[in-house]
């Protein structure tokens, strides 16, 4: 219900500097992800848009209201924590409404929002009794129960599925976002996971070094990612990242032996630059040896059912790096196979800048 | 040897460690016991602290203290001062603690200029032999007319109390996770109501223990309070045990008595509290 | 909920207006003023206080003090104008509550008005008398005399030497001592003192007096009785009394207090033997007690009054019957009690004290000087030779005023240092935004401090600044003047004596650093012992046993220092019972140990008391401590093969280390400073040298003449040796962890 604008955030803690001069521009209802590697800057960030640490430089818009000075509550917010932060010394009930009570709500009113939230999130049963008695996937329904039931303009959830197993996290992560469709709340997401932030995102933030690498949809980044490190983080298995020497031969290009077909998709281009060649393990077909690109050299066979995630090295690769490629299982690939593959699909890299040559 | 008779060994290892270091815990207090209950003194050096010609008129005797007072009206004199006694350690622990709390919460949680001094000199004034500073104190006293008074009695064991409480809750506050205050601020809370409502709850166990020390330190306290109280009324119990002292004689079984009936609140109180002290000493103790 | 709050608010405010209401009564303005009396009275003299004050009928307002703090009281409030109008004490402290302005003299027309100079006997007037002028009118006498016990000696023997002839007689029963006194007390030792001809203090010179042949006799016959069996070596006062209550001891000398004791037992008293190695009385020190005016009290019509009235012949009467206690005054003549006619005789047969500062300066080397002959330790000749010397020093000339100039330029230039690395730290602080950013960001921490930095500033700091300073100064407590580091400088030059004598600073020190040491070692090695066992995850009973083991902690310390120091006893101490009991058992022939006669003995007990104390504390922080440890990383450390003492030592003791370091330097700290336990358990003995930095500051500002300054000197230079210290093992911690890091 509100639209959230940050502009060049600078946030430093003494000498070190955490941010470096962040856009943020989530548009009203969109749920927004913010996904790096731990120490990106995505969590401090997140406490700025909080009001829990203040920037050191920037601004920070909630739709037209500035509120880079004012106090957490005086933003409208909600926030689940990593660690759901539950008092221990109140009931699920009490911390519930701890956050009514402070705006002074009228009994009714809160006894009704409490009821609602506590069927819709089903812990109407959990009510009376206190955080230790809960087990994570409770705690963690307790704490999202805590945000909704304010009703602010704005969630913010930081990693609020890392303490729950896998499978648990899965519905939950359903979960939350069917809520938000709901809700139709401006959401802010932080994980480190990228299922999470492929799955959630309606705009996805990648951040590393303090610095946004990549702002866009989930898919558009996973088909186009800007530079190295968008490519490397998202996507699963990650992507292949290769060194080779672009050359040129008539029309076609080639990076190393990998002839690059779509070429016209490249536009920075130069002949005998160092590139760096990125193969998603899911845009390598095997291949008759005719129309081969690369042969892999098998050494570790992984089967996840409907795929295989192939483990191995290339073919005249002298440094042998690991290289992966995801092949349907019905191939029955064998340890000490050399598989020939077809790169159906190929990013390229700027060698020293990391830029994509798109 | 199976597991399980390891295990058995083990146990019964880990009592006779624990009983002997209760027999070593108890032995001299029950010396004091004994006397407390002894009509006469043995003269045989004796292992067993078993009181001789077992009578209660020691007992009876402290306790049943009265004053007469101007107006010929009688005053049961050991309850007065048994009740100076708990109010003045109930007020040192109030005035310790309520003073140590914000204080310590700042230097657990806030950054500011003087954090790292101040938290230094603190530990620093715990160095200095109270042997010096206590003259001027009763001077700082004076000056704020409160010397006679069982105010400036409170005043005095503040000043040992306050340290020490902040030294215990800082750690306590530490142990909290930030997270805690956060969810509150978040919910609507300003970081003073963050830090009443929910800080403070949670800090329960650290808080009791504290009130527990700072109350010791004043209820088993007697030369300030024999020096600085002037009327008989006002006197706590342990000016009223050094009285059995003399000059040139001293009654050590009214003196043992006394001081059994003076540690009984303070046992039970150790009772009452005890749960929480592993967790409010250690730290740590409080998760979510 | 609400409700619940509400009472919960409720049952605040009432604990609020208890706590108010029952401080409140202290202050309350009194209509009419009764006149302030305090005593230490206790028992029969108590009691006859209280008839002769309800004989008189004015309001009183009476104070029984306990006697250990009655001085510290009068020189804590009188001088102020405060505390009371009329005092009951020793005449030997009128020197010293002269000095103070605690103590005005009686006007000619008081003394009349009691009956005039001559109803006074004539030796108690002279011990108040100062210049010509009394400072106090004489109440009661107090000396010792010989008690004896009827059913063992029928008549009053003559002699000491009869009396040590008592033991030899073929019907003596076993066990029972001729003759039992505090041997080891210059009080008591003064009278044997003077039937040689000797004396503690020469009242000419006001000097000490305690050496010379007189004074080394004295001693060799003291040895002589121990020899023979004749007396035992080790009684304080409580040992005399129940020696001859239990008929152990066939005479004593002890005085009218003993007799209060006594109830149901048959006794007689008689004036002290005649000593018949010189053919002279022993001649016992004559103490008075006197009533006093404080100055506030002598501008009192009614304290006056009263005043005469308790000295009067009324009063003496009433004392004389209700308290047996021996009249001052010629008009009152001991009545046909033969306790007071002994009494009366042996009065008349002794020396008064003096109430000078030197002859308190005689006591400390005097006692040490006997305790240290008896125990053998050294000859009387040097033993006492030795005791000049401590009394010379204590007694050395304070030293000479200095300019205060170079001191003020000092605290001057620190400030500004100070000011100087407070900006330097701030500016660090704030980084580039500089120190205003870091001062407005600092505000809020502020608003939570604030109280806090008030109380501890002025009930915490301000003392202590005042207490550091007075180490510059030096002299009487009201006329103290700058003297620069000259106490520092005594103290580290032990006063000129060899560096490394007993009682130097150094040696001290030593003797502290190692009290820390070992007390914190076993503090930690038991609490972390027990902690651990406690801890056992299949332990039983645990909560009990954690209730059993902090017992210690609950009973306030002073009572079980003094229980620990009764255990000690080396004829009646528990200690003494358990290797009876073992010699029994198994047969040995261990011998009962003297323990404060050696220093690794008394050094011992001092440590079992303090370790006694101590460790319920590290156990309860160890508990918290390990209850953070979590049980995955022990687990794992099994799984890798970890034996059960390498899991301790390397995963357990180095997980609960940052909990428990500040506790441990917090507890090095009290331990450092830790007087209660070495001043009732060993009290220093033998010979002070069990004696750690702190209750040698204490011995200096108390018991020493009253030398503030140069105790403050010695808590200046405690503080400096700890912050050091602190400072030295922090910088060690950080520098261990970065290279962890």
């Amino acid at each position: 219900m509100v639209a959230v604008k940050a502009q060049n955030i600078v946030k430093r803690f003494g000498e070190v500097t955490v941010l470096r001069g962040v856009e943020l521009d989530i548009p009203d209802g969109a749920f927004a992800v913010l996904v790096g590697p731990s120490g990106c800057g995505k969590s401090t960030l997140l406490r700025l848009l909080a009001g829990l640490e203040q920037v050191s430089e920037g601004k920070i818009l909630f739709g037209e209201r500035e509120v880079t000075q004012l106090e957490p509550r005086d933003r409208d917010i909600a926030m689940v924590f990593q660690s759901y932060a539950l008092y221990p010394h109140m009931s699920v009930r009490r911390n519930l409404e701890f956050g009514l009570r402070l705006r002074k709500t009228d009994a009714a009113t809160m006894n009704q929002r409490v009821g609602e939230v506590a069927k819709m999130l089903d812990i109407a049963h959990l009510l009376e009794r206190l955080p230790k008695d809960l087990s994570g996937g409770q705690r963690q329904r307790v704490a999202m129960g805590r945000a909704i039931v304010r009703r602010p303009a704005l969630f913010l959830f930081d990693e609020p599925l890392s303490n729950l197993d896998p499978a648990l996290r899965t519905q939950v992560r359903v979960d939350i976002r069917k809520q938000h469709d709901e809700l139709g709340a401006t959401s802010v997401y932080v994980t480190h996971d990228q299922v999470e932030a492929m799955t959630l995102a309606d705009v996805l933030y990648v951040l590393e070094g303090g610095e946004v690498q990549q702002r866009g949809r989930p898919i558009d980044i996973y088909d186009e990612p800007r530079n190295c490190f968008v490519a490397g983080f998202l996507g699963s298995p990650a992507m292949n990242l290769l060194r080779a020497p672009l050359t040129r031969a008539g029309e076609l290009w080639r990076a190393g032996e990998v002839a690059v077909r779509d070429a016209g998709h490249f536009s920075k281009l130069r002949p005998d630059a160092e590139v760096i060649l990125g193969l998603r393990p899911h845009d390598l077909r095997a291949c008759a040896e005719a129309e081969a690109d690369l042969h892999l050299e098998v050494e570790v066979v992984e089967t996840l059912g409907p795929e295989l995630t192939v483990h191995g090295v290339l073919r005249g690769d002298a440094q042998r790096q690991p290289f992966i490629a995801a092949l349907p299982a019905k191939l029955a690939v064998q340890k000490g196979e050399r598989v020939p593959l077809r790169v159906e699909r190929l990013h390229l890299f700027d060698a020293a800048t990391e830029q994509s040559l798109r | 040897m199976t597991a399980s008779q390891r295990e058995l060994l083990e146990s019964i290892a880990a009592h006779a460690v624990i009983l002997a270091a209760v027999a070593f815990s108890l032995y001299p207090i029950l010396w004091v016991v004994s006397l407390a209950f002894s009509g006469s003194t043995s003269l045989e050096a004796q292992v067993m602290p078993v009181p001789t010609d077992p009578t209660l008129d020691n007992i009876r005797e402290v306790v049943g203290s009265t004053r007469t007072e101007v107006d010929g009206s009688q005053i049961w004199l050991f309850g007065r001062q048994l009740l100076n006694s708990i109010v003045v350690s109930i007020a040192t622990a109030v005035v310790g603690v309520a003073i140590a709390i914000p204080t310590a919460y700042a230097f657990a949680r806030f950054e500011f200029i003087g954090k790292r001094g101040g938290m230094r000199l603190l530990l620093a004034t715990q160095m200095f032999p109270a042997v010096a500073s206590a003259v001027p104190l009763f001077m700082i006293l004076e000056t704020l007319e409160l010397l006679n008074t069982r105010t400036g009695l409170v005043l005095c064991y503040a000043s040992t109390s306050i340290p020490f409480a902040v030294f215990q809750l800082r750690s306590a506050f530490e142990a909290i996770p930030t997270d805690l205050e956060e969810a509150a601020m978040v919910d609507g809370a300003t970081r003073f109501q963050a830090f009443l409502r929910v800080v403070l709850p949670v800090a329960r166990p650290a808080i009791a223990v504290t009130f527990l020390f700072a109350f010791m330190t004043a209820y088993n306290e007697f030369i300030l309070a024999a020096t600085l109280l002037n009327d008989e009324r006002a006197f706590t119990l342990p000016v009223v045990l050094q009285r059995f002292i003399g000059e040139y004689d001293a009654r050590w079984d009214l003196f043992a008595a006394g001081a059994i009936v003076v540690s009984l609140p303070v046992m039970l109180l150790f009772y009452q509290v005890q749960r929480h002290m592993v967790a409010g000493l250690g730290a740590g103790g409080v998760k979510g | 909920m609400r409700a619940a709050l509400h009472r919960r608010w409720a049952k605040l405010a009432f604990a609020l207006a208890f706590v108010l209401t029952a401080l409140g009564p202290s202050l309350e303005a009194r209509a009419e003023e009764p006149v302030v009396l305090w005593h230490a009275y206790r028992g029969a003299e108590e009691e006859a206080l209280e008839a002769i004050l309800a004989a008189w009928g004015g309001p009183v307002e009476v104070l029984a003090v306990p006697y250990d703090a009655f001085s510290t009281k009068l020189e804590s409030t009188v001088p102020l104008g405060e505390g009371p109008d009329l005092f009951i004490d020793a005449h030997e402290r009128l020197g010293n509550f002269r000095e103070r302005g605690i103590v005005a003299p009686i006007s000619a027309e008081l003394l009349a008005r009691s009956g005039g100079a001559e109803a006074y006997n004539l030796g108690a007037l002279e011990a108040v008398r100062f210049e010509g002028e009394a400072y106090g009118l004489p109440l009661s006498q107090k000396c010792i005399a010989l008690y004896y016990n009827p059913a063992l000696v029928a008549e009053p023997p003559a002699s000491l030497e009869a009396i040590a002839a008592l033991g030899d007689a073929p019907d003596w029963p076993e066990g029972v001592y001729p003759l039992a006194y505090e041997a080891r007390g210059a009080y008591a030792h003064a009278a044997l003192l003077a039937a040689f001809g000797g004396a503690l203090h020469d009242p000419v010179a006001d000097d000490y007096a305690f050496e010379g042949e007189a004074a080394e006799r004295s001693l060799d016959y003291v040895l002589g009785l121990i020899d023979a069996g004749v007396i035992p070596e080790d009684a304080d006062g409580a040992l005399v009394t129940n020696l001859f209550k239990a008929g152990k001891a066939a005479t004593v000398f002890s005085g009218p207090w003993l007799a209060a004791d006594l109830e149901g037992v048959e006794y007689a008293v008689a004036p002290l033997p005649v000593v018949e190695a010189t053919g002279e009385p022993m001649r016992p020190l004559l103490t008075v007690e006197a009533i006093m005016l404080s100055p506030h009290g002598a501008e009192k019509q009614a304290a006056r009054e009263l005043l005469a009235h308790i000295a009067g012949p009324a009063g003496a009467r009433i004392r004389a019957e209700t308290a047996r206690s021996l009249s001052a005054r010629t008009d009152v003549p001991p009545s046909d009690d033969p306790l007071l006619q002994a009494f009366a005789t042996q009065a008349a047969q002794s020396t008064p004290m003096a109430s000078t500062a030197a002859m308190r300066a005689v006591w400390e080397p005097a006692n040490r000087a006997i305790r240290k002959v008896l125990r053998r330790d050294l000859e009387p000749k040097p033993a006492l030779e030795e005791a000049r010397r401590r009394f010379d020093d204590v007694r050395r000339p304070p030293p000479p005023p200095a300019n205060p100039a170079p001191v003020v330029v000092l605290l001057g230039m620190l400030s500004l240092l100070g000011a100087g690395a407070l900006v330097h730290r701030a500016r660090k602080l704030g980084g580039a935004s500089g120190t205003l950013d870091a001062l407005r960001r600092s505000l809020p921490a502020y608003a939570y401090i604030a109280l806090g930095v008030v109380a501890v500033t002025v009930l915490v700091i301000l003392p202590i600044f005042f207490g550091a300073g007075a180490a510059l100064f030096a002299g009487k407590p009201h006329e103290m003047y700058y003297v620069g580091l000259a106490n520092f400088v005594a103290i580290l030059t032990a006063r000129g004596a060899p560096l490394l004598s007993t009682g130097s600073f150094y040696v001290v020190l030593a003797v502290t650093v190692l009290w820390t040491v070992v007390n914190v070692f076993f503090h930690l090695a038991i609490g972390v012992a027990l902690g651990l066992v406690l801890s056992r995850p299949t332990m039983r009973l645990r909560g009990l046993y954690r209730v059993l083991l902090i017992v210690p902690w609950a009973v306030p310390s002073y009572v079980t220092a003094l229980a620990w120091r009764g255990m000690f006893h080396r004829q009646f101490g528990a200690v003494t019972g358990l290797i009876h009991a073992i010699n029994d058992l198994f047969g040995f022939s261990l011998e009962p140990i003297a323990w404060f006669s050696r220093f690794s003995t008394a050094f011992t007990a001092n440590v079992a008391t303090n370790v006694w104390l101590g460790f319920p504390f590290m156990m309860v922080v160890t508990l918290g401590a390990l209850a953070a440890v979590p049980k995955d990383v022990l687990e794992a450390a099994e799984v890798d093969g970890a034996s059960r003492w390498q899991r301790l030592t390397q995963i357990t003791l180095p997980m609960i280390a940052p909990t428990m370091i500040p506790a441990v330097t917090l507890g090095a700290i009290w331990t450092f400073n830790m007087f209660n336990v070495v001043f009732l358990v060993s009290g220093g003995d033998p010979d002070g040298s069990t004696d750690i930095l702190v209750s040698e500051a204490y011995r200096w500002a108390f018991t020493r003449d009253a030398q503030y300054g140069y105790a403050a000197a010695y808590a200046v230079l405690i503080f400096l040796l700890l912050f050091a210290t602190s400072r030295i093992t922090d910088r060690f911690m950080t520098g261990s962890k970065e290279d962890r890091a």
